[in-house]
C-alpha cells in the first residue's frame, strides 16, 4: 500500500509526445482509472509507473521512494496485462509463484501465499493445469493471483478485461471491486471503456493527447466536467454541443437562445462559447412539469429513433432538415442536431414535430477556444461560478 | 481393381491412348487419385531414404569386410555376379581394433568437448545478440545485422593464416609500419585455438535463427517477467529462451554437428595429429592411414563409432524440437 505521485512526467518518442507534463497524486488505497481514447498516453503513463518505460523527464514516487530510475522488479508494483501474459511453459502454480521463487522465499511460505491468492480469485484445484487448458476468465484470474501473491504496494491493471467477452467482463468487474475492498491496495486501472471507469473507480483520470484533463470522482467528472473533452468523453451517448456566443442576458446559438444573467462570468458580450447539454436533460414540453428551470421552447423535428429498451434515444433535427443522422455511438457534435433520451413508453414517432426544453440547471458552458468549462448550470451563475472556484481551489 | 478394368473396357472404344485414359481416370476418380498420391509419396520417401541411408550401409559393409577383401575391389554378388556392395565376410572385430590401433576414444572426446564448449559459447552470445536484434530498436540495427551477415559470407580459409600466425604466439605487427602491438599467448595445440574461430564462424547462423525466434515472443510476457522480478537478462533466460526451445535446439544441433565434424581448422591448429594436441575426430579417422597402408575397414568402423554420439544427441534434441513445436497444439 502506498501513494503514487507523478511530477512533471513527460515521455517523448522521437517527435511524438506520448505523455505531456503529467502531474498526478494517487492516494494510498485508492482505485484510480485512467480513461481516454486510443493513443491518449494512458498505457504509456502506466508503463512509466511500472518501470517498463523510462520517462523522458519528471519523477515518479511510490510511497516515499523516488522510483524513477529503479527497474520494475524493485518498485513493489505488480501488473495485470491486457493480453494476460501468463507464461505458457509453466503451470498455474509456477505462474503464480514465479515472483516469489525469484525472490527466494522458502517453500512453505510460497505454498501458503499461493494457496491464499488462489483462494481469493477462486482458482482452487487448478494449480497443476497449463495456462492453455484454462478459459479466458480463468486465465485472467491466474494473472490477478500472480499479481496479488507478492502483496504489492501498487496494483497496475492495463485493460485487463478488454479481451474477455461482454458477460464475463461485467462479472470480472464486480470481482475486481470485491478484490479491491478485500486487499485495500492502491489500484491503477487503465481502460478505454468509460463504463468500467465509472462503475469501479474512486477517481477517474481522463487523459487526452498525453495530457491530464481531469482527475475527480466519477460523478464529478460526469456532472462537472473540467472541459469540453471530458464532457464529451464521459457519458454514453455523449453530450450535445452547440456553438454560440454570449449576448446581453444570455447565450445565443444558431438554433436556440438561453436566458441567464451572464454578468457573473466576467466575460465580454460577443465572446464565443460552447453550450453542452446531456441527452437526459432535454425534455418534451408535453411532460415538462418536472423541469424546474426550463429554457425557452425549442421547435424541432424528430429524425431517427433508437429504442434501447429502458429508454429511447431521439435524434432531433433543429433546422427542419433530416438525413444528416448520426448514431449514438458517435459524438453528436453537429450543432443542428440534438440527441434526447426519453422514457420508453413515450408516444413519439419519426419525422414528427415536437417542442422541447432544456434543463437550464444542467447546461454546461465551455470556452469555445480553450474548451475550459465556464459554468455548470446557468440558472444562477453566481452560484455556479462560486462552486467552480471552490472546486478549483480544492484541487490545489 | 474390378472398377478399373471395367472402366478400361468401357473406354476401350474411344480413340484415347492408354496414358490419356489413365490421366482421365486419375482426374475423375477420387480413389484412383489418392492411390496415385500414395504411390508418389512412397516413391519420394524411398528415394530420400536410399540417398541418405546408403552411405551408412556402405560404411557398415566396409567395416565388416576384412581389409584384404576390400583391396581386391571385387563386389560382385555370389550367384548373380552383379556388382553390388555387400559385406564380404563378417569381421566385427574391426570395431574393437579401432580402439587398439589408435586411442580413437580420445579423438572422439576431443571433438565432443570442442563441440560442446563451442555450442555453449555460441548459444550464450547468439542469445544476447538475438535478443538485441529481435526485441530492441536502436539506431544502426540494420547495418549491424548486415555486418553479421557479411561475416557469415567470408570464406573461413581467409582467416586461417593470420589466426595461425597469432595463435603461434607471434607478436601482432601493424603491416608496413612494423610496429609491434602485443604478443598473444601461444594457443596452438589447445582447445582455445579451435573454439575461438569456430565460435566466430558459427555465430552468424545462430544469431539469425535466434533473432527470428526471440522476435516472436510477445512483449507482454517479457514485461510480465520484469514486473514479477527479473531483469531483462533474467527474462531472456527464464522466459524468452524456454519459449523459443525449438529455435535454441535447432541452433544448438546445427552448431554442434558442424564443430563435431570440423577438420580444416583443427587439423592445422593441432600441430601434430595426436589426441594430446586436441586433434579432432576426423584426424583420428585419418590416422588409420599411413604411408604404405590404408585400413579402409578400420576407417569405416571408426566413422560409425564417431556418428553414434551425434545420433544420440540428435534423437534427444529432436524430441525437444517436436515437443516444443506441438506443445501448444496438443494441449488445447
Amino acid at each position: 500500500m502506498a501513494r503514487v505521485s507523478l511530477t512533471n512526467v513527460t515521455k517523448r518518442y522521437d517527435d511524438v509526445v506520448a505523455v505531456d507534463d503529467m502531474n498526478l497524486d494517487i492516494k494510498d488505497g485508492e482505485f484510480v482509472c485512467f480513461v481516454g481514447p486510443s493513443g491518449c498516453g494512458k498505457s504509456t503513463t502506466m508503463e512509466t509507473i511500472a518501470g517498463l518505460t523510462k520517462p523522458t523527464e519528471g519523477t515518479i514516487r511510490i510511497g516515499e521512494t523516488d522510483v524513477t530510475k529503479l527497474p520494475p522488479k524493485d518498485r513493489g508494483v505488480s501488473m495485470v496485462f491486457q493480453n494476460i501474459a501468463l507464461f505458457p511453459h509453466m503451470d498455474v502454480y509456477e505462474n503464480i509463484s514465479f515472483g516469489l521463487r525469484l525472490r527466494k522465499y522458502d517453500q512453505d511460505e510460497i505454498d501458503r501465499r499461493v494457496d491464499n491468492a488462489s483462494d481469493i480469485v477462486q482458482l482452487e484445484g487448478m494449480l497443476d493445469r497449463e495456462p492453455n487448458e484454462l478459459s479466458g476468465g480463468q486465465q485472467q484470474r491466474v494473472a490477478i493471483a500472480r499479481a496479488i501473491v507478492r502483496n504489492p504496494d501498487v496494483f497496475l491493471m492495463d485493460e485487463p478485461l478488454a479481451n474477455l467477452d461482454a458477460k464475463l467482463r461485467v462479472h470480472m468487474r464486480t470481482e475486481l471491486q470485491r478484490l479491491h475492498k478485500q486487499l485495500d491496495t492502491t489500484i491503477i486501472y487503465v481502460t478505454h471503456d468509460q463504463a468500467e471507469a465509472m462503475t469501479m473507480s474512486d477517481r477517474i483520470a481522463v487523459l487526452n493527447a498525453g495530457e491530464l484533463q481531469q482527475i475527480d470522482p466519477p460523478l464529478v467528472c460526469y456532472n462537472e466536467p473540467a472541459n469540453r473533452f471530458v464532457a464529451g468523453f464521459i457519458g454514453s451517448p455523449s453530450m450535445n454541443f452547440a456553438d454560440g456566443e454570449l449576448v446581453d442576458g444570455g447565450v445565443t446559438t444558431d438554433h436556440f437562445d438561453l436566458k441567464s444573467d451572464m454578468t457573473e462570468l466576467d466575460l465580454p458580450v460577443g465572446d464565443r462559447v460552447t453550450t453542452g447539454v446531456r441527452p437526459e436533460d432535454i425534455y418534451l414540453t408535453r411532460n415538462d412539469d418536472s423541469v424546474e428551470h426550463p429554457s425557452e421552447v425549442i421547435e424541432a423535428r424528430t429524425d431517427v429513433l433508437e429504442p434501447m429498451g429502458d429508454e429511447i434515444f431521439v435524434y432531433l433535427s433543429l433546422d427542419g432538415s433530416s438525413g444528416s443522422s448520426m448514431t449514438s455511438g458517435e459524438a453528436s457534435g453537429a450543432s443542428n442536431q440534438l440527441l434526447m433520451s426519453v422514457d420508453p413508453d413515450t408516444d413519439i414517432g419519426e419525422d414528427e414535430s415536437v417542442s422541447v426544453v432544456l434543463d437550464r440547471s444542467k447546461i454546461h458552458l465551455f470556452d469555445a477556444e480553450s474548451g475550459d468549462a465556464l459554468a455548470h448550470g446557468i440558472v444562477d451563475l453566481s452560484e455556479a461560478t462560486r462552486t467552480m472556484a471552490e472546486a478549483e481551489s480544492g484541487e490545489q | 481393381m474390378a472398377t478399373t478394368t471395367e472402366q478400361q473396357s468401357d473406354s476401350a472404344d474411344t480413340d484415347d491412348g492408354v496414358l490419356a485414359q489413365w490421366t482421365q481416370g486419375v482426374i475423375g476418380d477420387d480413389e484412383k487419385r489418392s492411390r496415385l498420391y500414395q504411390a508418389l509419396f512412397y516413391v519420394a520417401c524411398g528415394f530420400f531414404l536410399v540417398t541418405t541411408l546408403f552411405p551408412f550401409y556402405w560404411l557398415l559393409v566396409l567395416a565388416l569386410t576384412p581389409n584384404s577383401a576390400i583391396l581386391t575391389g571385387d563386389w560382385s554378388l555370389p550367384v548373380i555376379g552383379l556388382e553390388f556392395p555387400h559385406p564380404q565376410g563378417f569381421n566385427p572385430s574391426a570395431f574393437v581394433e579401432v580402439f587398439q590401433q589408435v586411442p580413437f576414444h580420445l579423438y572422439v572426446f576431443n571433438s565432443f568437448v570442442l563441440a560442446t564448449i563451442t555450442t555453449i559459447i555460441v548459444l550464450l552470445v547468439a542469445s544476447l545478440a538475438g535478443y538485441v536484434f529481435g526485441r530492441l530498436d536502436f539506431p544502426g540495427k540494420g547495418p549491424l545485422m548486415l555486418g553479421v551477415l557479411m561475416v557469415s559470407y567470408f570464406p573461413p580459409a581467409a582467416f586461417l593464416i593470420p589466426l595461425f600466425d597469432a595463435f603461434l604466439g607471434n607478436a601482432v605487427v601493424i603491416p608496413f609500419l612494423g610496429i609491434e602491438l602485443f604478443e598473444p599467448p601461444r594457443l596452438v595445440n589447445t582447445p582455445g585455438s579451435m573454439i575461438m574461430p569456430f565460435s566466430a564462424l558459427f555465430l552468424p547462423l545462430a544469431i539469425f535463427i535466434l533473432t527470428t525466434f526471440y522476435a516472436q515472443i510477445p512483449d507482454g510476457l517479457e514485461d510480465a517477467a520484469r514486473v514479477e522480478g527479473t531483469t531483462r537478462l533474467g527474462a531472456l533466460f527464464r522466459v524468452i529462451m524456454p519459449l523459443s526451445a525449438p529455435g535454441v535446439a535447432t541452433a544448438a544441433v546445427l552448431t554442434f554437428i558442424a564443430v563435431y565434424n570440423e577438420y580444416f581448422f583443427s587439423s592445422i591448429m593441432a600441430l601434430e595429429n595426436v589426441p594430446q594436441n586436441w586433434s579432432p575426430l576426423v584426424g583420428g579417422i585419418l590416422s588409420y592411414q599411413d604411408q604404405y597402408t590404408t585400413d579402409f575397414n578400420l576407417m569405416a568402423a571408426a566413422s560409425i563409432v564417431g556418428v553414434i554420439p551425434i545420433l544420440i544427441l540428435v534423437i534427444v534434441a529432436q524430441e525437444r524440437i517436436v515437443s516444443g513445436l506441438t506443445a501448444g497444439a496438443l494441449k488445447e
